[in-house]
């Protein structure tokens, strides 16, 4: 009988097993084979399927802005990879415009801090930015912790997602928001597929990708195409925006924004921090012949006693031709986002 | 029989040295309450502190440079504390963060008596005669992200979005000498002329960087022994002098330095604070 009892347990621990590999596999983090580790502290909150939907959920909802106008996906969008495609300086409530461009927030899980200015130091302060901003949702956290305690369906969902809660609080809700945009991994490109040996580039792309190499890659560096750090890349002389400075209240980072990571870059025009450039074609053109010195310009940017990187015609079309190789179907139209 | 008598000796010896052991191993743990009473010291004379309403223009404070002023709102985080004995005892205060809650921090608040007693639980029977705690929220409070508790940015109120961290202390009143244009308060009305804010912050304490670390250890030891055992109940006394805040190494100027929101402009003020707290007294 005891025996009986045994295998009678084994099948259930087996069957257990099974069911939550089958049933959660889809809404469980997964590091990309050739990515870095993740920089998220799963340890405090693992995605849950009932936690990324309700991240979702909310990601969509204008209930966090003020006079519920605004939601997350105004100004990331996910067909161009979850980013503004109409406005340079997005737009919160009001039609107020913000100071900066919206970036993408594709690989969030990798990123070791957040904004322009990396003034964000884990993706779970992220959201309560945008929300009390009053450019953009103009908002209280308090008010939005009270408007979903008293929604109709919010309760129950967050008491579904985090076990043995029994009120809505701010923490479990940025905890759902930062379920929702971990999962947001942009890994399977062209460039992607290339990389793991399924796929070929076509002979402009490789060449393209020899010119990155050679004359990009010192900053967009890595699987996640930035060094994660900030640069002065020569936009201006002066700064209306000290960038960098502003956190780190020092002058020697005047001017200077977080290197953006340059996947699904063909989708996320426009360009720069305040998205002043719309085509590649004009980025590349200020890399080229539009540098400007200052005090804090990239040393990266002035090699050799020239300002800028020297690009030929043809090497500024086969780096977009590269580029367009880290655009992520994939990713676009994944159903779970 | 033998085999008898040598068994009995030996439970009668397991018996004794347990009993024995039992002994040594000293009294049950003990609480220590930890009250922290902020207080303006006016003439040599301890005076508890009193707020007004926002916008109020009775200035009952007046700094070392001889402004009036007066208080809205005084509020800060006391975290990692630690206690010290003579013969080594020594106790820290279990610290932990996340959205289920905060352990280990205590947000002090003027306007909330209860906030204002901390009690500390499981100390090992002993006596103490030093404590030590920091000033506002450190590294460990923040990297790990969203916490609840005292922590919750929703509730709290003492979170820097713009700049991922929790204020330290935040200060707000008025002063009849103010500029006025203070932004981001809590309390201070966009057309209160009268408005002055400090906010506290900056917990990067990241050497060979430019960041400015705002947050303060400090360390005092009693003028007695505390004895902290199971059938003891005794409460420690720290101070926190308002006035002293505005004065130290650096005099603070209500008229050209009244809103300050970033760490860099809050350096003076984080000196000043170290030195307005004080241990006060003990009740055994």
């Amino acid at each position: 009988m005891k025996k009986y009892l045994f295998f009678l347990l084994g099948l259930i621990a087996f069957a257990g097993c099974k069911k939550d590999d089958v049933g959660t596999k889809k809404f469980s983090f997964e590091k990309p084979v050739h990515f870095p580790e993740p920089t998220y502290t799963f340890d405090k909150n693992p995605v849950t399927k009932e936690g990324f939907e309700l991240g979702k959920k909310l990601f969509a909802d204008p209930i966090l802005s003020v006079d519920n106008s605004v939601a997350c996906n105004n100004c990331h969008v996910k067909s161009v990879a979850f980013t503004d495609p109409q406005h340079s300086l997005s737009l919160g409530v009001e039609e107020r415009s913000g100071i900066r461009n919206a970036p993408s927030i594709a690989n969030m899980a990798f990123m070791k801090e957040f904004f322009w200015d990396g003034g964000g130091i884990h993706l779970d302060f992220v959201p309560p930015n945008a929300i009390e901003n009053p450019l953009e949702m103009d908002e209280k956290l308090a008010h939005v912790v009270y408007k979903l305690n008293h929604h109709s369906s919010y309760p129950a969902l967050f008491k579904k997602a985090f076990s043995g809660i029994e009120t809505i609080t701010a923490p479990y809700m940025l905890y759902a928001l930062s379920q929702y945009q971990v999962m947001l991994v942009s890994a399977s490109s062209k460039y992607d597929k290339y990389k793991t040996g399924d796929e070929m580039l076509g002979a402009d792309e490789l060449e393209g990708l020899e010119v990155f190499e050679q004359k990009c890659a010192a900053c967009h560096s890595g699987e996640l195409f930035t060094n994660q750090d900030y640069r002065n890349n020569g936009l201006d002389t002066e700064f209306d925006d000290p960038g960098r400075a502003r956190i780190t209240e020092s002058d020697a980072d005047l001017g200077k924004f977080k290197v953006p990571s340059l996947r699904n870059v063909a989708l996320t025009a426009p360009y720069m921090h305040d998205g002043r450039f719309k085509t590649l074609e004009e980025v590349l053109e200020h890399y080229s012949a539009g540098v400007k010195q200052s005090a804090t310009l990239a040393p990266e940017l002035q090699q050799n006693g020239t300002l800028g990187i020297p690009l030929s015609a043809t090497e500024k079309q086969r780096l977009i031709d590269f580029l367009k190789t880290l655009t992520d179907y994939d990713f676009i139209q994944d159903q779970r986002f | 029989m033998k085999k008898l008598l040598f068994l009995s000796t030996l439970l009668v010896s397991i018996a004794f040295l347990s009993a024995c052991k039992k002994d040594e191993d000293k009294k049950d743990p003990g609480t220590l309450e930890i009250n922290f009473d902020n207080i303006a010291i006016v003439n040599g004379v301890e005076k508890q502190l009193s707020l007004v309403a926002p916008g109020s223009a009775d200035y009952n404070y007046t700094n070392e440079m001889g402004q009036n002023f007066n208080i809205n709102l005084l509020r800060y985080f006391i975290s990692a504390i630690e206690l010290d004995g003579p013969n080594g005892e020594h106790f820290h205060d279990e610290m932990s963060a996340s959205a289920s809650g905060a352990k280990g921090y205590y947000l002090i608040d003027e306007s909330i008596p209860s906030s204002q007693r901390v009690m500390l639980e499981n100390i090992p029977a002993g006596n103490y005669n030093k404590i030590t705690f920091t000033v506002g929220v450190d590294s460990a409070g923040v990297v790990d992200g969203a916490a609840g508790g005292v922590l919750d940015p929703a509730t709290n109120k003492m979170f820097w979005n713009w700049n991922s961290g929790y204020i330290a202390l935040k200060f707000e009143g008025q002063s009849d000498v103010s500029n006025g244009g203070t932004s981001g308060t809590e309390t201070i009305a966009d057309d209160n002329q009268k408005g002055i804010a400090y906010h506290i912050g900056g917990w990067k304490n990241i050497p060979g960087t430019a960041f400015v670390y705002n947050n303060k250890q400090l360390t005092f030891t009693f003028d007695e022994n505390v004895k902290v055992e199971s059938k003891n109940a005794p409460e420690l006394h720290m101070v926190f002098d308002i006035l002293s805040m505005f004065k130290g190494d650096k005099m603070i100027d209500f008229t050209g330095n009244h809103n300050v929101h970033k760490p860099a402009d809050g350096v003076d003020m984080a000196n000043n604070i170290a030195k307005a707290f004080a241990y006060d007294h003990i009740h055994q």
